[in-house]
């Protein structure tokens, strides 16, 4: 300490004696800059931040302010309100990539009838779930595969047991299954899933991070057994449609509307969020400001009902995320397996780069 | 560190690339130019269909009349020219058994060079070999589809009794030719005499008394003219070295990467082999020490299918499932650039004839005072070709041309790794 000490008294001594004038100038600029990282006494960092944090807010709250007096009195003059700016996001500013799948393609829809999911998709085999788990499975484990049993029809547990997956592969594959789930668990809590298609369907490993059970939502909801609705968001890429496929081949392909009940799969910056819900259709009578507005409107129109339908929703759970590792052409071969895609560090050359 | 770089492709010399991919789709590939030119797809022959997936691909780029032979898993072998895509023969893949096609692809594809004797008869030579090892050469009189095609020859033989048949590689002289594959130890045939001459034996058990079955999943022969030295590739992410002259067992083995191997190709002047494994890592190797020499760095993400060595330029391409057909520098192991094809790719191969169509094309540019309209230029190539066929008279200059190219592309590259070095101190 004493050394280090030294040197910076040293320096200082050094820079006094360059240039006096300079030093007020510089000390000026620096506490005008200065910013709450570079404050050492913790106490002083926290409230200095603190007060620019609330500058900032209030900053952002008078600029919203503004914006609104403009919009209105826009609106009040008659003319068009000045258009709000797009904000910009990372998914805004995506680096632009050639595999993106365009509906014009035609090599891209020969592509799809031929895949191993067409048929399943086509409706000609029924989708037929294999679910099991890594050796050891305790508590979370269970627990997350009984739910998602409940979100995917008939799909049928089975009890790992001492087998080694690329013989229940060829069980399943025998049995007439259309794929295989395969939940790993690391310290009481799922981390990994794997989605095989069968009979020579691709191999998904994903990450499986954020899982919230079903007991843990709040006013969470107990779905009923019918079929659910699927909606996939956001797989633009050639590798994403292909995910997209495997997860639709795990559901059927004629939901029944009158259980309203939805899976959805977002993908979002290449983690693939799930969410199941209940919805239901409300009309309501509509109250408040907005009635009045719409008092006016009637007088002006017909007498157009004052109820409106609006959708509610309640999650049902599990929910989880996910994130793609590698697709494997064929089923599961960790020593001879050719991979369609695998995530490498020298990928990731831009945070503004997604693959699915 | 913001990751905000973009990798930038200096772009390719003049070349012509044809690749196959699962859809059944033949794609042609051309990067123009004098220097970095982008490469990009300029035809596509045959309709998307899931049966004509082609499984193997061989071609003949003589100067006269290039021909180009596609194995489909359909079961049809069809030969195509490789200038402009007319089919010329179609014959089906069947040789002693008659109903062989689903369960037995072919996995062996190769189109001798023809001499010039042949090629004013219009014939060509055929080796032909199947997963399940039955192996035939025929010569086929090419003419019009719509004639009558005759097969004059089939020698056929089988190459195993049991197991899988993966790779299957005729040596530069095209006397010999070698077999492997899932269960399958490298054999090598002679051709003429039908009789095989070589078989590996399998290395002994490791130290724990482990064996690791036999699994050929690639292979090539060294240098073209020497067809006792070749390297082979195993599921085992093994790659070994064989001499049939010296002993049974390989000569040298090292390990690559945890996939399997699944492509080689090697260095026809020199000592080096490129092998390309299951999850997309490309490498050279030296092959006299076996030691890794560098990788080919590109964000490859998928299996890597097929490696293509053009015979002339310091060019190689590879391409597999990630459906990326990638050039590299060999000297510099850099991305020169990508194109993206769409479907899974099976297969790539040069034509290395492609720069004397350079040459015509510029001398059409100088002659018509267009040199915008690449286009028309590229239209009326493509409609002549086939008639055209000139010696060319600009070799020389080209020569000098491709000389002074590359030194361009060498101060190139050495003002690079210096302004990179410049940047790795400066972040130091």
């Amino acid at each position: 300490m004493g050394v280090k000490r030294k040197k910076s008294e040293t320096e200082e001594l050094v820079e006094e004696g360059k240039s006096n004038d300079k030093n007020i100038e510089s000390s000026y600029k620096k506490k005008r800059e200065i910013l709450p990282s570079m404050i050492k006494n913790k106490e002083k960092r926290s409230i200095v931040h603190a007060k620019m944090k609330q500058e900032k807010k209030l900053e952002k709250r008078k600029k919203l302010k503004a914006r609104d007096a403009n919009e209105k009195r826009a609106l009040e003059l008659g003319e068009e309100p000045p258009p709000r700016a797009i904000p910009r996001t990372i998914e805004n500013t995506r680096e632009l990539d050639e595999t993106v799948c365009r509906p014009d393609d035609e090599e891209l829809f020969a592509g799809n009838d031929a895949d191993e999911f067409s048929s399943v998709l086509k409706q000609e085999r029924t989708p037929k779930i294999l679910m099991t788990t890594c050796r050891y499975n305790s508590t979370r484990g269970p627990a997350f595969i009984k739910e998602l049993q409940a979100v995917i029809p008939n799909a049928h547990y089975f009890k790992r047991g001492t087998y080694d997956l690329k013989k229940i592969v060829d069980y399943a594959n025998k049995k007439d299954f259309t794929s295989i789930i395969v939940v790993h668990t690391n310290r009481r809590e799922p981390d990994a899933l794997l989605m095989i298609g069968l009979p020579n369907g691709p191999t998904a490993h994903f990450k499986l991070s954020k899982l919230v059970l079903r007991k843990e939502i709040k006013n969470h909801g107990n779905p009923t057994g019918h079929k659910p609705e699927l909606v996939l968001n956001n797989f633009t890429t050639r590798l994403g449609h292909r995910i997209g496929r495997l997860i639709q081949s795990l559901f059927p392909q004629d939901p029944e509307f009158r259980g309203r009940r939805v899976a959805t799969f977002h993908n979002q910056r290449d983690f693939i969020f799930f969410r199941h819900h209940r919805y239901i259709f409300e009309s309501k009578e509509s109250k408040g400001s907005d009635s009045k507005v719409k008092k006016v409107k009637d007088a002006k129109g017909d007498k157009i009902s004052q109820e409106r339908v609006i959708a509610r929703l309640q999650e049902c759970g599990p929910r989880f995320t996910l994130k793609l590792i590698s697709l494997q052409h064929g089923t599961f071969d960790t020593k001879g397996g050719e991979f369609e895609w695998v995530h490498k560090p020298e990928m990731d050359t831009s945070r503004r780069r997604f693959f699915l | 560190m913001p990751r905000t770089t973009t990798v930038e492709c200096p772009g390719c010399p003049p070349l012509r690339a044809i690749t196959f991919d699962s859809l059944g789709l033949i794609k042609v590939v051309e990067a123009r130019g004098e220097r970095g030119g982008v490469p990009s797809v300029v035809e596509r022959w045959g309709d998307p269909d899931a049966s004509k997936c082609v499984l193997a691909a061989s071609i003949d780029d003589s100067k006269h009349d290039p021909l180009l032979v596609v194995a489909r898993k359909n079961g049809l072998i069809e030969i195509i020219n490789s200038l402009n895509g007319d089919l010329h023969v179609s014959i089906p893949n069947v040789g002693d058994a008659g109903a062989q096609l689903e369960d037995d692809g072919i996995v062996g594809l190769h189109l001798f060079k023809r001499q010039r004797q042949e090629s004013l008869s219009r014939s060509c030579t055929l080796l032909t070999c199947s997963t399940k090892g039955n192996a035939s050469m025929r010569s086929i009189e090419v003419s019009n589809p719509a004639e009558s095609t005759s097969v004059d020859s089939i020698k056929s033989w089988n190459v195993c009794s049991s197991g899988t048949v993966l790779c299957s590689k005729v040596d530069g002289n095209e006397k010999y030719a070698l077999f492997g594959g899932k269960g399958v130890e490298v054999n090598v045939w002679d051709l003429e005499m039908c009789t095989k001459i070589w078989t590996a034996k399998a290395p002994p058990k490791n130290s724990l008394g482990i064996f690791t079955p036999t699994w050929f999943t690639s292979a090539t022969f060294l240098s073209t003219d020497d067809h006792r030295k070749f390297v082979a590739g195993t599921n085992s992410h093994q790659v070994r070295l064989y001499d049939t002259s010296a002993q049974r067992r390989p000569v040298m083995s090292f390990d690559f990467r945890e996939t399997p191997i699944k492509a080689i190709a090697e260095e026809p002047e020199g000592y080096n082999i490129y092998i390309g494994n299951g999850s997309g890592d490309l490498a050279s190797v030296d092959i006299r020490t076996g030691k890794l020499l560098g990788c080919f760095l590109g964000k490859c993400s998928g299996s890597i299918r097929s490696i293509a060595r053009h015979p002339t330029l310091p060019v190689i391409a590879s391409c597999g499932l990630d459906s990326y057909l990638r050039f590299w520098d060999i000297k510099t192991r850099q991305l020169l650039s990508a194109v993206f094809m769409k479907q899974h790719l099976l297969e790539v191969v040069f034509d290395s004839n492609f720069d004397d169509k350079v040459a015509h094309a510029a001398a059409d540019v100088v002659l018509v005072q267009e040199p915008q309209n690449m286009d028309e230029i590229q239209g009326d190539e493509t409609e002549t070709e086939p008639v055209k066929r000139k010696k060319t008279p600009k070799v020389k200059d080209e020569c000098k041309k491709r000389a002074s190219k590359e030194n361009e592309e060498s101060k190139k590259m050495k003002s690079k790794k210096k302004s990179k070095r410049v940047k790795a101190e400066s972040d130091d």
